[in-house]
């Protein structure tokens, strides 16, 4: 079941019957984004391996000016769509709250910063910025995990030598 | 709906409800490490506070919880609620009808807020 976004609407379920009619019929524009359960992210529908056949999703075969292929230019939406890339901003409040700094602040800007570049159009800076905002919390969180590890087995220690060096 | 997610996330709120009740009911004997960077520095970092701060709420003492940590009281709870939400969705499989979206103004708003907070808490 695929879900697609169009003009900042959420739309779907439709099965890939249904969405690629969609697409021939031009109610779905390559550079549309869809997502169905288990891909990590939003991507354009002409990106998708189960879409590539499906006639005026293809781009034409280039246009040779001698052997040098042309670039053709990467497409990106036109205008917001909420959601499309992560912003893991819950997370990155949660890890700073539980004093993980300073991972958890970094983590927050860049948090910040990944709906802002997806209201400019900027997929690929937003999912930097997504992708950064992870590595961020996850660091913050490791760290944390790890330090508080340390610390258990210090106090572990110091309570068996107690214990070993008592009457 | 994946059974396995579900399972983790049951897990997850076990641990959660563990952690609650241990902080309710052993805080304050001096067996918790407190705050890395405070040790390290000598200066308050953004959550500094928290433990003290959840442990009287779990207490019922709203007002002393709030005094530990403002900012973290409305931020953690909050934080908290929002990530249940995608939690579910993360568990059925498809994003909740109703999510807690920040947008692009509320994200830069509580960066900004968090490290203004971070700064004062440190001068007054």
């Amino acid at each position: 079941m695929w879900y697609y976004s169009r003009n900042g609407m959420q739309l779907g379920p439709l099965s890939t019957e249904e969405l690629s009619g969609k697409a021939r019929g031009g109610e779905v524009s390559p550079s549309d984004l869809i997502w169905k359960e288990g891909m990590p992210d939003w991507k354009p529908i002409a990106q998708v391996p189960e879409f590539q056949s499906t006639s005026g999703l293809s781009n034409p075969p280039p246009v040779g000016m001698g052997s040098i292929p042309m670039q053709q230019p990467p497409m990106y939406p036109a205008g917001y769509i909420p959601g499309s890339v992560p912003n893991y901003l819950w997370q990155s409040i949660v890890v700073t709250v539980l004093c993980c700094l300073p991972f958890g602040v970094v983590s927050i800007v860049h948090a910040a910063k990944v709906d802002s570049l997806l209201a400019q159009g900027d997929i690929v800076g937003a999912t930097a910025a997504s992708k950064s905002a992870k590595t961020w919390a996850i660091a913050g969180l490791a760290s944390w995990g790890l330090l508080i590890g340390i610390y258990l087995i210090f106090v572990l220690i110091a309570v068996i030598g107690a214990a070993a060096s008592g009457p | 709906m994946h059974k396995d997610r579900a399972l983790w996330a049951s897990l997850a709120v076990l641990a959660l409800a563990g952690a609650a009740y241990a902080l309710r009911e052993t805080a304050g004997k001096g067996w918790m490490p407190g705050c890395v960077f405070r040790k390290l520095t000598g200066l308050d970092c953004p959550g500094c506070g928290m433990t003290r701060g959840t442990y009287a709420l779990l207490h019922g003492r709203v007002a002393e919880a709030f005094s530990f940590n403002p900012v973290g009281m409305i931020l953690l709870p909050l934080a908290m609620v929002a990530l249940g939400i995608e939690v579910l969705g993360w568990v059925r499989g498809k994003p909740m009808p109703f999510r807690i979206k920040p947008g692009r103004w509320g994200a830069t708003v509580v960066a900004v807020v968090v490290i203004v907070f971070w700064i004062v808490r440190n001068l007054v």
